[in-house]
């Protein structure tokens, strides 16, 4: 390892580990607020939370079981499928759109929701060239809020149902939902929105600047840059576009929710999402806070913090072999680049590596620890282009989400994702010693197993279904923006940050097209409702079952024998089925340029 | 389950998404904007740059340079058609390159650039170009450049506009920023300030 790229990790690392320790308070602070302790922050906002529930008409003590609360969340999300929807096709009749946009094409709509609505944010156009300031606040950025919403409720669903021995409720969706907003999400994000705007993103329902260019520029035809005087050149373009509108208040719950989806569609990359050194800290710190306390509140939740550990334990070592592999990566750069030496590759009064697609107040180990963290956590957010990584660097968040919302995950989905390896895990281990399988002191029987199953092979199952639907059909040949093997690349990246929830993208890849919106459009529904489903019926179960005395016979969960069983498995689930994909795609790449 | 109940649980949940929208959609940022309106009104619209009336960019988003008497920025791919003002002239947006850095596609372009770079720098010629003078940012609107790239135009700006080196070296160091607590993030220089610096637009 170079000394640049030791440094860059030391700082992923440090960066890490103050994430963590955030983490930790906010998970007690996360358990008290949805299991309506009281709380200083309670006198403030219980009358709006209160008149919230009467506004629903749910009572915090009206607990559902997993039926009611299943038919609640998905009810919820059909609501919030058919608003978002009409919305984006009716743009152009609604307020707040000074650019005058028009509604958004049928596919390309039904995408969109899609995507915002499942938590994913894929999203197969740019904002700042499409979207009014109505869509993006009061469409997009509503089900920013609401989908990390609907994942914290769920994950606590599943943990009361773990918690409990008597047939106990899962607590009520609704009021799980609007305290996760009032308590959780809006405050953090107001914060942080603030943030932003102090250090230069814009906030404002103004239209968008119009500015004098120093140096007009002459284009051809096709728009390229040409010399004024070139015989090609059709048209002086003297002036340019500032796009505003309320970006950082965007931005933020883009960020916390591990949403992802940018406001312009270079997203973090804009200097006007993320214009300093502090914010990319910031922003890069809230992909996993959230899905790092959850993990915390877990053990508080079981009353065995241990337990959360040796969770904890396996998120950071396959976080720290991401963070390692991108940031080598790029800091090494490649021999494109070099041009054999013409290039100044070090780090003498500047970033050090591949600086193609990454911006210079950010450099390059700090784009490179983003890209580990927005794929290790189904945010998809970026502040570099993935596209213009070097092939490792590329590959890595492939893997990261193709391994399923484990590592951090999805805000709720990723402790859902976790939960369900760990099942999953326990039943592997307990078939090795001959034991029947136990977990927190609970019986493990088929149902539950089943549950587990569907859990952890719903996204690579949608991930291997949709990348083979597009690879067949001519149409992705003409979308693709690089020939193969990087245009299969593309088309499986597509896939997997669909499947796995995640919404990065390769963005040579023209995806606006009907076939590709609405194949990953019902992916992204399917690999976000059927782990939904299944930790709900798993937190049903697992409520009825009585908790045994646990004696020296069980298999400790939270030791480090466990934690290595774990990360095995998760690593050999992700490897066997979705490694023969990677391997046509980034690692055909990386060979093909060794040779 | 009945439909009775079916029934009620979508009634809560359209009450749910109504009242989240009005909270979440517009209550919260209309209360970011207000507030940033009083307290940061310059960054909030977009952190213009505005002498005498004439508005000349704003700090956090690049321009096309290649005048001998300017500071070059990032290479970009311009973007002359998403954008019109009222009487159908085109405004000037970006777009990232989107190459993959191993591709044959990248190395071409990469050469390109470094002779470009080369043939208007003869001064430099035995060192290597600045790496971010030859790539295209995340962005494509990049405002920086590395404090090694500026210093790498410094002998070429000077003969072009008559200025001592060491005054357009003060103009590049007046508009460096540092990394945040001297690690977080990384030294770069905004080629806007230091362009409008040395036309005299701003002091």
């Amino acid at each position: 390892m170079s000394a640049i790229a030791g440094s860059e990790f030391l700082q992923a690392g440090v960066l890490v580990a103050l994430v963590v320790a955030c983490a930790l308070p906010l998970s007690g602070y996360l358990v008290d607020v949805m299991e309506g302790r009281p709380l200083l922050i309670r006198r403030a906002l219980g009358p709006l939370e209160r008149s919230a529930c009467r506004l629903v008409g749910v009572r915090e003590d009206d607990g559902m079981d997993w039926r009611r609360f299943l038919a609640s969340a998905l009810a919820f999300t059909a609501v919030s499928f058919i608003g978002l929807f009409t919305l984006l096709i009716c743009q152009g009749a609604l307020p707040w759109n000074p650019e005058r946009f028009p509604g958004l094409a049928l596919d390309t709509a039904f995408n969109m929701t899609a995507s915002f609505v499942t938590n994913t944010n894929w999203q197969p156009i740019a904002g700042e060239t499409n979207l009014s300031y109505f869509s993006q606040a009061v469409g997009l950025a509503v089900q920013n809020f609401l989908s990390p919403a609907v994942g914290i409720a769920v994950a606590f669903a599943l943990l009361r149902g773990l918690a409990s021995s008597d047939g106990g409720k899962l607590g009520n969706f609704f009021v799980d939902v609007v305290r996760a907003v009032l308590y959780v999400l809006l405050p953090l994000s107001l914060v942080l929105a603030l943030v932003g705007v102090w250090q230069g993103s814009p906030q404002t329902f103004q239209g968008y600047e119009m500015v004098q260019l120093l140096e007009p520029v002459s284009v051809d035809a096709e728009g390229a840059l040409v010399d004024a005087d070139d015989p090609t050149a059709v048209q002086e373009v003297t002036e340019a576009v500032v796009p505003l509108g309320p970006q950082s208040s965007q931005v933020a719950i883009k960020q916390l929710g591990t949403n992802g989806g940018g406001f312009n569609g270079a997203n973090s990359a804009s200097a006007l999402e993320n214009p300093t050194p502090l914010t990319n800290l910031l922003q890069c710190a809230a992909m996993p806070l959230i899905p790092f306390a959850l993990i915390f509140a877990f053990g508080r939740m079981v009353g065995d913090r241990r337990q959360s550990r040796a969770l904890m334990t396996v998120v950071l070592a396959i976080l720290a072999a991401g963070l390692f592999s991108v940031i080598a990566a790029e800091t090494a750069a490649t021999p494109q680049l070099s041009a054999d030496g013409a290039v100044y590759l070090g780090a003498l009064d500047q970033s050090a590596g591949n600086m193609e697609g990454k911006e210079c107040r950010i450099g390059v180990g700090e784009s490179a620890a983003w890209t580990a963290l927005t794929s290790a956590t189904s945010n998809g957010s970026a502040n570099a282009s993935i596209e213009a990584m070097t092939p490792i660097g590329t590959l890595v968040p492939l893997a990261l989400i193709g391994l399923g919302e484990v590592v951090g995950g999805g805000v709720g989905t990723g402790l859902v994702g976790l939960l369900g390896f760990a099942v999953l895990a326990v039943f592997v281990a307990s078939l090795m010693i001959g034991r029947s399988p136990e977990y927190l002191g609970k019986k493990l029987g088929p149902a539950e197993m089943r549950m587990a199953v569907v859990i952890v092979v719903a996204p690579a199952l949608a991930i291997l279904l949709a990348a083979s639907v597009l690879v067949m059909s001519p149409a992705s040949a003409a979308a693709v923006g690089t020939p193969a093997p990087f245009g299969f690349t593309e088309l499986l990246y597509a896939a997997t940050s669909a499947g796995g929830n995640n919404g990065s993208g390769l963005s040579g890849l023209s995806s606006n097209t009907p076939l590709i919106n609405v194949v990953l459009g019902v992916e992204m529904l399917f690999a976000r409702l059927a782990p939904l489903a299944a930790a709900l019926v798993l937190a049903g179960n697992l409520a009825q079952l009585k908790v045994q005395a646990t004696g020296a016979v069980g298999l400790s969960t939270s030791g480090a024998l466990f934690a290595v069983l774990l990360l095995v498995i998760i690593v050999l689930i992700g490897a066997l089925s979705l490694l023969p994909a990677f391997a046509l795609g980034p690692l055909a790449e990386q060979f093909m340029g060794a040779f | 389950m009945s439909g009775k109940m079916v029934t009620r649980c979508f009634a809560s949940a359209l009450a749910l998404f109504i009242a989240a929208s009005v909270l979440c959609g517009i209550v919260y940022p209309w209360a970011v904007t207000g507030l940033s309106a009083i307290a940061f009104p310059y960054q909030a619209t977009g952190s213009i740059i505005e002498v005498d009336g004439v508005k000349y960019g704003s700090e956090l988003v690049g321009q096309p340079f290649k005048s001998d008497t300017h500071l070059w920025g990032r290479p970009t791919v311009v973007d002359a058609s998403s954008f019109s003002d009222a009487e159908g002239q085109p405004l000037l947006w970006y777009s990232p390159e989107n190459l993959s850095p191993a591709s044959d596609e990248f190395a071409a372009r990469v050469d390109e650039r470094i002779q470009q770079v080369r043939a208007a720098h003869p001064d430099r010629a035995a060192q290597p170009v600045p790496s971010d003078l030859v790539t295209v940012s995340g962005s494509g609107f990049d405002p920086h450049i590395s404090p090694a790239a500026a210093d790498y135009q410094v002998e070429r700006i000077a003969a072009a506009t008559g200025r001592p080196e060491r005054e357009v070296r003060a103009i590049i160091a007046q508009c460096t920023e540092y990394p945040l607590l001297g690690i977080i993030g990384e030294a770069r220089v905004n080629v806007l300030k230091v362009n409008l610096m040395l036309d005299g637009v701003l002091e």
